[in-house]
């Protein structure tokens, strides 16, 4: 059986990665609206967003939109590399029961 | 750890999910910019047409081609595939027009208040088909747009310039607000 990285494999930092994952690369989703995408607390969301900035996976950019501070975040070509290479093994995962399961495209 | 095929299966939905939830924050993203612009195009035009009724023709002319070059200019700023967007963007609004004009042709004469309430009412329709389609924030926006529109025609106008600069061009900037916010 294949082991997906276990990095990823926890549903808050699943959501984030699924959700930079759609961003083309370079671009930065502001942490407010990546809050809103997975649904998680601002302490929650952080916590798993330092692992994966730790992991080299994400990449964390604070600055100010004038006198507000402002939180974004980046999927790195590392985090993206390493996405798609989740999404293929647990394609292969489904694959015995599901033939069409490789056709899943994880870029979409 | 090994991962089950539930677990697998679970996690492909909930990508699939979030992917669904991510592209709907980026089109509301991107359409709130568009609102925003052509809301502010439509108060400037209604407020003049208000003010300068005997300029209507030359207003909605400058209006709506500063309106075009700067949503062209947005557009195009979207993304990798900007020159692509920008020229889809140019073939929308484009058709719109022409429709508009069209209409213009089919039941002309028009009073200048019945040619006015064209583009609104059919923008309205296209959002609630779009609402219906792809994301329900676009129902809304168009049922209101409708019907303050339509409900200023029938009820309001003696009033009716002013109250397209709030109904049409107000409703249009509150709705880009609204996407914008999460």
């Amino acid at each position: 059986m294949q082991t997906p990285d276990e990095i990823i494999h926890q549903p808050v930092r699943l959501k984030v990665m699924a959700a930079l994952n759609t961003l083309d690369a370079g671009k930065w989703l502001e942490f407010v609206a990546l809050r809103a995408i997975v649904e998680a607390t601002d302490g929650n969301l952080g916590a798993h967003l330092t692992t994966l900035e730790n992991a080299g996976y994400v990449l964390v950019k604070k600055d100010f939109a004038g006198r507000k501070p402002r939180t974004r975040v980046c999927l790195s070509a590392q985090g993206r590399t390493a996405f798609s290479r989740y999404v293929m093994a647990l394609q292969a995962i489904l694959a015995p029961l599901n033939p069409d399961a490789s056709g899943f495209d994880d870029n979409q | 750890m090994t991962t089950t095929v539930e677990e697998a299966a679970q996690a492909l939905r909930e990508i699939d999910l979030i992917r669904h939830r991510a592209a709907g924050f980026q089109d509301y993203q991107a359409e709130s910019g568009q609102l925003l612009l052509w809301g502010l195009a439509y108060v400037v035009g209604f407020a003049l047409t208000a003010c300068f009724r005997d300029y209507l023709i030359p207003i909605w002319v400058v209006v709506v081609l500063v309106t075009i070059g700067v949503g062209t200019w947005m557009a195009s700023r979207t993304g990798a595939d900007g020159a692509r967007v920008a020229w889809r963007y140019l073939a929308v609004i484009g058709t719109f027009l022409l429709f508009c004009l069209a209409l213009n042709i089919v039941f002309w004469p028009l009073t200048p208040e019945q040619g006015a309430m064209l583009a609104p009412m059919l923008l309205a329709a296209l959002y609630i088909l779009r609402g219906i389609q792809l994301r329900p924030r676009y129902m809304v926006i168009g049922l209101l747009l409708g019907t303050l529109c339509l409900g200023g025609y029938i009820l309001l106008l003696p009033v009716f310039w002013p109250w397209m600069t709030l109904a049409c061009g107000g409703t249009l900037i509150v709705s880009g607000l609204w996407l914008r916010a999460l």
